[in-house]
């Protein structure tokens, strides 16, 4: 029976996260400013590393799941400044916002079968997500 | 009215019935009950449809056997935003294949999560669909955690079914998932964390249907990371012609259409030819979708023997320095960027058909060597 529980606490946080990037890809796509297309992708971007950072701290998660964090936040770090232009890469151009919002839902979708985190590790994610968004 | 009258009489049976005989009486339901649930999970749910004398008379030109891992978070989102469940989709796309291929017998095995009735009532976690000339003839139910190896469920149905007689037909085995890992495998499974599954397990599976002596025509692996020298070496002795990505394979798979109408596509019996039409076919459909790198490669696999050799002993050495490894201190990469793999023979025997990531520090990689390897972070 826990593992009934382990497993849909699981699925439901993955889902989770997936959900909270395809919606935020959902909200740039229906804008028309590319600055607010831009905001949007930035602050949806920069909640989840928030997130991650919290749940980093959190004495409940495991050392291997702080290096899944990590690469997680890595991962993240580099769409930010992508979209601003910085650290080596150039800046994200207005009219491919959209599809850079498809790019980091499918990355992340992508990520969430390479990179392993535990059910702790992602339900914490999931709520801290639910509390700052 | 009639019903009303039957709920009247309920009533004046219940209502007569004494405390003294109700103890017994919801033991009995009880019992009752948990007998009905538990036929839920053990009771053979099969629906067999009669071979008609033509089906069971002749054995069909191709045999397909599918295998659709849906046993794990397998959600995408599409450009539009819609969820969608990539073993949900798949299945759907092999139906579709099983039933315009008249010539042909197909297995479909989605294998599902594992479920339970009520919290404590296991119910069976895998689906066989058998189609014989283009109709649904078996659709059955069966426990995937039965046997001694991976596929020992799948290769009983397999056995039971399959048609018999000659001559031998076009085999394909396709198979749709997540990454097969090269070594351990332990979590694969969701809901069976402590069962394994690596690519020796499908090799041995794809022994099984090649029956011991011949080889399977055209394998299609559609998940992450199969063009590895470890996976496609451990599929050689059982595949001609191998389809696969190297890198990372977005969850939509690779289109199942070119499979359709395998007696248009294989008409001049060429499989190289298909592989390799299968194989754009389903690039340019990913490549419509997709932002992130699109890697799709066909393998010749008696050519790239030689790669495999020269190479196997390296690659081998560093899956078991990765093996010791955390998951988060190691990372997969193009073998080409990598001097001990970027050797003359690399490019020989294989097709590799490679569209960048549109955005991220790989946006200007030009190629992909079509293997991928492992390389330990810093």
């Amino acid at each position: 029976m826990m593992c009934v529980l382990v497993y849909a606490g699981m699925a439901a946080a993955q889902g989770n996260v997936q959900n909270y990037f395809n919606d935020a890809a959902c909200k740039v796509k229906a804008a028309s400013d590319p600055s607010q297309k831009r905001d949007i992708l930035v602050g949806a971007i920069q909640d989840m590393s928030k997130a991650l950072g919290t749940v980093q701290n959190s004495p409940l998660v495991s050392k291997s799941d702080r290096a899944g964090l990590d690469r997680l936040n890595a991962s993240l770090q580099e769409k930010q400044d992508e979209l601003a232009g910085t650290n080596g890469f150039a800046r994200v151009a207005d009219d491919q916002l959209n599809a850079f919002s498809e790019y980091v839902v499918q990355d992340m979708e992508q990520a969430d079968q390479t990179i392993t985190i535990g059910v702790v590790a992602a339900l914490l994610i999931v709520i801290i997500i639910i509390l700052i968004a | 009215m009639r019903a009303f009258g039957m709920k009247s009489s309920l009533n004046r049976f219940f209502a007569g019935v004494t405390h003294a005989h109700r103890v017994p009486m919801m033991g009995v339901a009880c019992v009752a009950l948990a007998l009905f649930l538990s036929s839920c999970g053990s009771a053979p749910p099969a629906r067999r449809a009669a071979l008609t004398e033509g089906e069971g008379g002749t054995r069909p030109r191709y045999s397909i056997v599918c295998v659709i891992h849906g046993d794990g978070n397998y959600l995408y989102h599409d450009s539009r935003g819609d969820k969608h469940r990539a073993d949900e989709v798949t299945l759907a796309e092999a139906k579709t294949v099983a039933e315009r291929n008249t010539q042909a017998e197909m297995f479909i095995f989605h294998e599902r999560r594992r479920r339970h009735l009520l919290l404590f009532v296991p119910r069976r976690d895998g689906t066989l669909y058998y189609y014989r000339y283009g109709r649904l003839i078996a659709e059955e139910s069966y426990w995937r955690d039965r046997g001694q190896s991976r596929f020992d469920p799948e290769m009983e149905l397999y056995d039971r079914y399959r048609a018999e007689g000659s001559p031998e037909p076009v085999r394909l085995f396709l198979y749709f998932g997540h990454e097969i890992p090269e070594f351990g495998g332990a979590g694969y499974d969701a809901s069976y964390k402590k069962r394994t599954f690596t690519v020796d397990d499908l090799a041995d599976g794809l022994r099984r249907v090649a029956r011991d002596s011949t080889r399977i025509d055209l394998v299609v692996l559609s998940s992450c990371f199969s063009g590895t020298p470890r996976t496609i070496s451990a599929l050689a002795p059982r595949a001609r012609y191998v389809v696969a990505s190297p890198d990372n394979l977005h969850l939509s798979y690779f289109d199942c259409g070119p499979l359709e109408r395998l007696d248009i596509g294989l008409r001049e019996g060429d499989m190289f030819g298909f592989a390799n039409a299968f194989a754009r076919h389903a690039f340019d459909r990913l490549t419509e979708d997709v932002q992130t790198a699109v890697t799709v490669a066909v393998y010749d696999v008696d050519r790239v023997q030689g790669f495999l050799r020269s190479t196997g002993g390296i690659y081998d050495r560093a899956l078991a320095a990765v093996e010791k490894k955390a998951p988060a201190s190691v990372e997969r990469c193009d073998c080409a960027e990598d001097a001990a793999y970027a050797l003359p023979g690399i490019n020989e025997g294989i097709t590799v058909l490679y569209r960048p990531p549109r955005f991220g520090r790989l946006k200007h990689k030009e190629s992909h060597s079509g293997w991928e390897c492992w390389k330990l972070l810093e």
